[in-house]
């Protein structure tokens, strides 16, 4: 009954647009754009056009078109193993053959000739819904696929956005989960502002019988579905889609647009790029964009276009922020952004000063020996006091308050033969780090220590000083100019701190 | 049956060379091809194939029902109304009973009468509960007998070439014919005869 | 005269029973499609159903005897063009089709002709459910989760692996086999399954489509693995055939049964 409604009002939309065949130019910015009522720019102009599609995280161009055209999109359905983590694979039902499903783009106002192909070795009948549709179904009913079968279905895209595809056949939340799901572009009449790069992501949930990472073909688990207890939560439909090689390449100074899509079928996506701001995000996939966006809400069956300037180099990491779905169930991705850098933007880091916290009534020492220090009335004492604050504030994550330092993993300084044998030693592993096999106190150790950049001459020597003067160690006094000394006889990284 | 067993024992004689040719004659689309035995509303049996000659409108009922059939019903004449009488000589309507058991040929027969029939044009017409199942098969409606006796079904009316092959298909029943499916009709019937000046005129 | 195809179905049995009937109690059980109508509570005539699924050598025999079937012969109305497209020839199984893999490529048309020839028919949906609901053990194992996941399990593995042979399952409670994880199966009243291709609009669909009562719900939505069986039932035509499609006979043993 409402669809009938529905259809009627489009029809009686369409037959009072007819007169017109083109919209009426746009002079001021208007309160809205018509959506689907001013959607039809009347029938395709010129031959039907093939529709490039494309696989992920590729998209295919700009249509460049300013007229309605035929569209012929010819989309294949074929049921296939791959990997979705390291040695794990799944069978995934795909449009295209790849997870989400490939890229279809057009402009409002289309008429879309839509063939689905259901491949021959298919075990699953399945059809298509495509969200910028505006129909019963979105053309499900009429696109219900036998395997070895072919559909054909025609539809007018009225409505401008970024619309999720997805197969409706029963049970629906399985073909979906299985990775049945894709975007499809509407542009508007104008066509979208040009930008240097554009990517295709699109998240989803999975549920496998087996655990996260356990290797082998794993099978689909309903019940985990229907609890919406994801086991792996990705991009692009496998653990590696967007990582190392595969990471979106941009150059320093583009602009770079990036279509997503989540497919789910259960969970909404806080999207989410680190150490980028979205300059805009045409939220929900629709015709207004927001500004200046950290995260962006995509529901399971929904969309954003979001866009943002590459202005330093680096990685930025692609996440859903919900961030155990991130670190433990493979919502990542990369960007990588090559050029020069520009420190004025992004300096790196430039300095990591002790705070205590709470413990600052400590740190009183430190500012007392400095003093101590300028006026040349430094006593072993004071630097003892300053070196113990230093001591806590830098070294005793990993060395321990108490010098002993972790078992097989980081080396002790209380009562050490290595540290004992050799002070000027001990000055260069703190200015330039240590990594590679040392033994101490009989025991071998292979960890990577930092060089402490960070740390001035006294300070240097204060928690030398503090060191050799506790744990039952040697005893002494180390000098700001010993550690110069040994500073000036080794070159050191620059920018090296950590 | 006993036709059947007739026809096959001819058959397995018959020079098999002889056999292709006389099928040959028959598309390989049609729904002709089947050879389940059927029998009209005035006691005559027939097979599908004796349908050849004339486009034929063909649809499922069955006489019991009493919304959707006489609706079937309804929508068969409407597309014989929007078609001239020159025209209408030539499309036959053939319904077919979907039930068997109770659709005995004096039920298809009291049918015939009371909805005013033309037999020159009009068949009502069964066949057996396998027959039913194959040839709804082949008209791509599904049907499935409920507990009460009635029938939940699809209803298409379906447009048949001169060798029975299907043209058209509509599920849009009612006194206003599809006109989509009325333009078929015309064309069919147009190529039928060359000089019907018909063919393709005035699409609607 | 024209030879009717069909006709040549009145021949005899030809052996063509391959594994041999079981035969199964009937009674009553709550179906996976619970029309209006019904409530979903289905009630059987004790029946027989082939043990195994129909095998390419029996259908070669099949095809040998029947040559109105044989790929080359059949109207394409009775069998689309890739019927036993995976046979070496139209009366050669060759090495993509072994003789005890189960027949696929079939459509409904000549699955049904080959059990009218072993005087038998398809099963109709509600006894092939019915007999699918065992397990090794129990006549009703629909409840048991791990039935389940075994039916699930086969939906996860690909189809373009070569299909195994039949009788390699275990035999179920009513010693039948193979009835999940090989291959779908037509049954005989395959479309009466009304059921909508889009079936999220279940039933407002339905009811424009069908008209009338009967209109099905699909209750036990927890037993999808039954149901994706029904919705690639429902996506077929009766000419239609698929790679991973065979079938199996019934025979009823009271006469009287509708």
């Amino acid at each position: 009954m409402k669809t009938h409604t529905r259809r009627m009002l489009v029809l009686v939309m369409m037959l009072t647009l007819a007169a017109c065949q083109q919209p009426a130019p746009v002079t001021a910015a208007p309160e809205d754009t018509g959506g689907s009522a001013k959607g039809d720019f009347g029938p395709p102009v010129g031959e039907p056009i093939e529709a490039i599609l494309t696989a992920p995280p590729l998209v295919p161009p700009a249509t460049g078109r300013k007229q309605p055209a035929k569209v012929v999109v010819n989309l294949e359905v074929r049921e296939i193993e791959k990997e979705i983590s390291e040695g794990v694979t799944y069978t995934f039902w795909t449009f295209g053959g790849t997870v989400p499903g490939s890229f279809i783009r057009i402009r409002q106002g289309d008429t879309v000739e839509f063939h689905l192909n259901n491949h021959p070795d298919s075990k699953m009948p399945h059809n298509i819904d495509l969200h910028a549709v505006t129909g019963p179904g979105g053309g499900a009913a009429s696109s219900f696929t036998a395997p070895g079968h072919s559909s054909q279905f025609t539809f007018k895209a009225l409505n401008a956005g970024l619309y999720v595809y997805h197969c409706a056949t029963a049970p629906v939340g399985m073909h979906v989960a299985n990775g049945m799901y894709g975007l499809i572009l509407v542009e508007p009449p104008e066509g979208l502002p040009a930008v240097d790069k554009e990517y295709y992501v699109m998240q989803g949930d999975f549920y496998t019988v087996g655990k996260y990472r356990e290797k082998g073909l794993q099978p689909f688990d309903m019940q985990k579905a229907i609890e919406e207890n994801a086991t792996y939560v990705l991009f692009n439909g496998s653990e590696g889609a967007l990582l190392g090689d595969n990471a979106l390449p941009a150059k320093v100074g583009e602009t770079v647009r990036l279509y997503v899509g989540n497919g789910g079928p259960n969970l909404s996506s806080s999207f989410h790029v680190i150490g980028e701001i979205f300059d805009k995000v045409w939220f929900e996939g629709g015709t207004r964009y927001q500004e200046n966006v950290q995260t962006t809400m995509v529901p399971a069956g929904g969309s954003a276009i979001v866009e943002f300037r590459a202005e330093v180099p680096g990685t930025s990491v692609i996440v859903d922020h919900a961030l155990f779905r991130a670190f433990n169930k493979g919502a990542l991705g990369m960007l990588k952004f090559e050029g020069p850098e520009d420190k004025t933007i992004y300096s790196g880091k430039e300095i990591d000063s002790v705070y205590l916290g709470d413990k600052a009534a400590s740190a009183a020492p430190v500012a007392a020996a400095a003093q101590a220090a300028a006026t040349g009335a430094l006593t072993l004492e004071q630097q003892v006091k300053s070196g113990e604050a230093l001591f806590a504030g830098t070294c005793s994550t990993c060395h321990q308050s108490n010098g002993a330092g972790l078992p097989n993993v980081f080396p002790p300084l209380a009562k050490s033969d290595y540290l004992n044998a050799d002070k000027d030693r001990a000055i260069a592993i703190i200015l330039n780090g240590l990594s590679g096999p040392v033994t101490v106190n009989g025991a071998s150790y292979n960890s990577v220590m930092p060089p402490m950049s960070q740390l001035n001459d006294d300070e240097i020597a204060n928690i030398l000083t503090y060191t050799y003067n506790s744990w039952d160690n040697a005893g002494g006094q180390i000098s700001a100019a010993d550690v110069a000394r040994v500073r000036a006889a080794t070159p050191r990284p620059e920018g090296a701190a950590h | 049956m006993k036709i059947l067993i007739m026809l096959l024992a001819l058959a397995l004689m018959v020079a098999t060379a002889e056999v292709r040719c006389a099928e040959a004659a028959l598309p390989q689309q049609s729904v002709y091809q089947l050879g389940d035995s059927f029998s009209d509303h005035n006691g005559q049996d027939f097979a599908l194939a004796s349908r050849r000659g004339k486009p034929q409108l063909v649809a499922m009922f069955y006489t019991s029902c009493r919304y959707v059939c006489p609706l079937i019903i309804d929508s068969a004449k409407a597309v014989e109304h929007s078609l001239d009488a020159d025209q209408r000589q030539h499309l036959q309507v053939l319904l077919i009973s979907m039930d068997p058991d109770r659709d005995d040929v004096a039920a298809l027969k009291a049918t015939a009468q009371a909805r005013r029939l033309d037999s020159s044009r009009w068949t009502l017409a069964r066949t057996s509960r396998d027959g039913v199942r194959r040839v709804a098969a082949l008209l791509g409606v599904r049907y499935r007998a409920l507990a009460d006796g009635e029938f939940n079904h699809t209803s298409a009316l379906v447009l048949l070439d001169i060798d029975g092959r299907v043209l058209a298909r509509t599920e849009k029943l009612g006194t206003a014919p599809d006109p989509a499916f009325m333009q078929q009709v015309r064309a069919a019937l147009g190529s039928q005869h060359a000089t019907a000046p018909h063919a393709g005129s005035a699409p609607d | 005269m024209r030879l009717l195809p069909l006709a040549m179905l009145m021949v005899p049995a030809l052996g063509l029973a391959g594994g041999g009937y079981v035969t199964l109690p009937g009674g009553s059980y709550k179906s996976v499609l619970a029309y209006e109508d019904t409530g979903g509570t289905v009630t059987l005539a004790p029946f027989e159903l082939m043990k195994r699924p129909v095998t390419n050598a029996e259908f070669l025999k099949f095809v040998r005897r029947l040559p109105q079937w044989q790929r080359d012969r059949v109207p394409s109305v009775f069998a689309e063009s890739r019927y036993l497209a995976h046979w070496a020839s139209a009366t050669a199984l060759g090495s993509a089709a072994l003789p005890e893999q189960p027949v696929v490529m079939v459509s409904w048309f000549a699955a049904s002709a080959y059990c009218e020839a072993a005087g038998a028919r398809l099963p109709t949906w509600n006894e092939w459910e019915y007999a699918a609901a065992a397990d090794a053990t129990r006549a009703d194992a629909r409840a048991d989760p791990a039935w389940r996941e075994q039916i699930l399990s086969w939906y996860a593995k690909p189809s373009n692996q070569p299909l195994a042979e039949v009788g390699q399952s275990p035999a179920n409670h009513y010693g039948v086999q193979d009835l999940h994880g090989l291959v779908w199966e037509w049954t005989e009243d395959y479309a009466s399954m009304l059921v909508s291709a889009d079936n999220r609009t279940q039933q407002e669909q339905d009811r424009l489509q069908f008209c009338g009562a009967g209109a099905i719900a699909m209750d036990d939505r927890e037993n999808y693995a039954v149901l994706m069986r029904v919705a690639l039932l429902s996506s077929m035509e009766a000419a239609n055939l698929t790679s991973n499609l065979g079938f199996r006979c019934a025979r009823s043993i009271d006469e009287g049964t509708p």
